[in-house]
């Protein structure tokens, strides 16, 4: 039994791609698979034109692969900067030197993961909870912050699994503006699974339904509204109906 | 605030080194310098157990390394003639080599896997060192190789460590370096790579952690200094045994994780706090050693029951008490009743 099966998968640089189907449909399993979390068993993934399949989830984040978790992952008993900060590791390699030694190159270095931290809190509009504790957040504002880890690795994709899941109508709106500046300010490509289809119709260019692992429809948010093969999945058919 | 705590601290570090300075010559007897530089000893064994709990494991194999540093220390003196001054890191590095290359597969697997893995090793070492008769001596053991005998220290010339007094304060001094060491690691970056890891590996290597590396270097470090601990136990005590119920047995390790617990996993001064304050308790029940297992997992019972973070967050719970009672009495003196009262 297989998870997703002969899914062939194409993201624009720049994009707002979709990903949605009702629960089990394999959604994130694609995305743990894109991130580094899962290796498919068959199948390539390749990512700005370099085959990444075998590579481990820190060496995609390396070569710029961003990640929202489904589960709200933070690191809780961090403060919120402190999150910034492990989100900003890639900028400032750790040497033993630096251990016992803070020079000049090192401090300035420190200066300037500080300055990309707290630029990235700005731009998603944490700056004022900069020393307040990760798990103390409201949920809305935790998923900012998660949003914040991913943008502190400065991903040129960024995989955001059920980004507003949870949220109030207010910070889902906040949330659909902030993914729209990240293409448009940063040109950062996004793939979004959400089961909330009024967030994934105002947001994506583009979307690939999927259903018990395979791909049954795909094109523009309008066409696949109309899609009946979407509807089925989602609704059930009339044979569903009446055998019920 | 942040001042008068770190200089809280501060003062409770320097008070610490002091009072072991000053302990031996109070004391003036050969028995309690022995057992007061075995307890410094185990208070740098558990505080490098706790290194490993930084990136949220547990070992139960810290004895192995103890035991590969102190059978290459003395093996070094013994058969090669080398000096405490040289043979002392070698133990370490060779410890840490040893967990540098059990890392790598250890460290794929969490929890209870890694807990198997590293008893299985531990105990590995021990029969390693009890069978291997021809190099270890077996079950006899090695006995008589030198002690710490005399070193050069730079700018005081030779200094003969060969007594009691002399070589509890040379352990001393080993073991506050290798705290000071441990210390500064784990305020660094490295350390707060580890706790991010421990936080959740999951998120730490999609920001681009290589979380098994990373795990491995503090694996590494801990049991280098676990090895450092044992050589200075071996020339401590100049005779070794890989027998069951001796300092390599299971039963240190378990000893060791307790010490940690009770004095508070969270804080870099609990494993201390713990170490002392249980080896204390063994000593002071020792005309009841049958029953000391069941005293100290009373301790160990009523500290996890009572005080979660262990016996060092006393201060702090002293410190928050008598902030909280100095709140209530401004209140109740600006209370307006009870100034009618008055």
């Amino acid at each position: 039994m297989a998870a997703v099966i002969d899914l062939d998968m194409v993201v624009d640089q720049g994009q707002i791609f979709g990903l949605i189907g009702p629960n089990g449909a394999g959604k994130s399993t694609v995305l743990n698979m894109v991130g580094g979390t899962l290796r498919p068993s068959q199948g390539k993934i390749i990512f700005r034109g370099k085959e990444i399949t075998k590579l481990s989830s820190h060496k995609r984040a390396e070569q710029g692969i961003g990640r929202v978790f489904q589960e709200n992952l933070l690191f809780t008993s961090f403060t919120v900067l402190q999150n910034l900060l492990v989100g900003c590791h890639l900028q400032s390699p750790i040497s033993l030197a630096s251990i016992f030694r803070k020079t000049s190159s090192y401090r300035s270095r420190e200066e300037a993961l500080m300055k990309n931290a707290l630029d990235t809190l700005k731009f998603v509009g944490l700056s004022d909870y900069f020393c307040e504790m990760a798990i103390n957040l409201p949920h809305g504002r935790q998923r900012l912050l998660a949003l914040a880890v991913a943008l502190a690795i400065q991903p040129q994709l960024l995989l955001l699994d059920e980004p507003v899941t949870g949220m109030n109508a207010e910070e889902v709106a906040l949330m659909v503006t902030m993914i729209k500046a990240l293409r448009e300010k940063k040109g950062i490509t996004c793939v979004v699974v959400e089961h909330n289809m009024k967030a994934v119709m105002g947001l994506c260019d583009r979307i690939v339904v999927l259903n018990f692992g395979k791909r049954i429809a795909e094109g523009s948010p309008q066409a696949i509204v109309e899609n009946k093969a979407v509807i089925e999945a989602y609704l059930g058919t009339d044979e569903d109906v009446t055998s019920n | 605030m942040q001042n008068k705590s770190s200089l809280a601290s501060s003062v409770g570090w320097a008070l610490a080194v002091v009072l072991a300075i000053v302990f031996p010559l109070a004391l003036s007897s050969i028995y309690w310098t022995s057992v007061l530089t075995k307890i410094i000893i185990y208070v740098l064994m558990a505080v490098s157990l706790r290194t490993i709990y930084l990136v949220g494991e547990f070992s139960l194999g810290h004895v192995g390394f103890m035991c590969v540093g102190a059978y290459t220390s003395a093996l070094l003196t013994l058969k090669a003639g080398l000096p405490l001054a040289l043979t002392l890191p070698v133990g370490g590095l060779l410890a840490g080599f040893t967990a540098f290359s059990l890392g790598y597969p250890f460290m794929r697997v969490k929890g209870i896997y890694f807990v198997i893995l590293t008893v299985l090793t531990s105990e590995s070492f021990r029969q390693l060192a009890l069978n291997w008769k021809s190099l270890t001596g077996g079950i006899d053991g090695l006995i008589g190789f030198p002690g710490a005998g005399a070193l050069s220290l730079p700018g005081i010339g030779q200094v003969d460590f060969g007594g009691p007094n002399e070589y509890y304060y040379l352990t001393l001094s080993v073991v506050c370096v290798s705290l000071y060491l441990l210390h500064r690691i784990e305020k660094s970056r490295l350390g707060f790579i580890w706790l991010a890891i421990r936080e959740t590996d999951k998120m730490a290597g999609a920001v681009g952690i290589n979380v098994l590396r990373y795990k491995v270097i503090n694996f590494s470090v801990a049991c280098f200094f676990a090895g450092i601990g044992g050589a200075l136990l071996a020339h401590s005590e100049q005779a070794l045994s890989a027998m069951e119920g001796a300092s390599f047995g299971i039963m240190t390790t378990i000893y060791l994780l307790v010490y940690m617990v009770v004095g508070g996993r969270m804080r870099f001064e609990g494993p201390i706090v713990g170490t002392v304050v249980l080896s204390l308790v063994s000593e002071f029940t020792r005309p009841v050693e049958e029953y000391q297992p069941m005293i100290i997992g009373a301790i160990a019972i009523a500290v996890v029951m009572i005080l979660p973070d262990g016996l060092s967050i006393i201060p702090e719970k002293i410190g928050l008490w008598r902030f909280k009672s100095l709140i209530a009495k401004s209140k109740t003196d600006l209370d307006p009743k009870t100034q009618e009262g008055l």
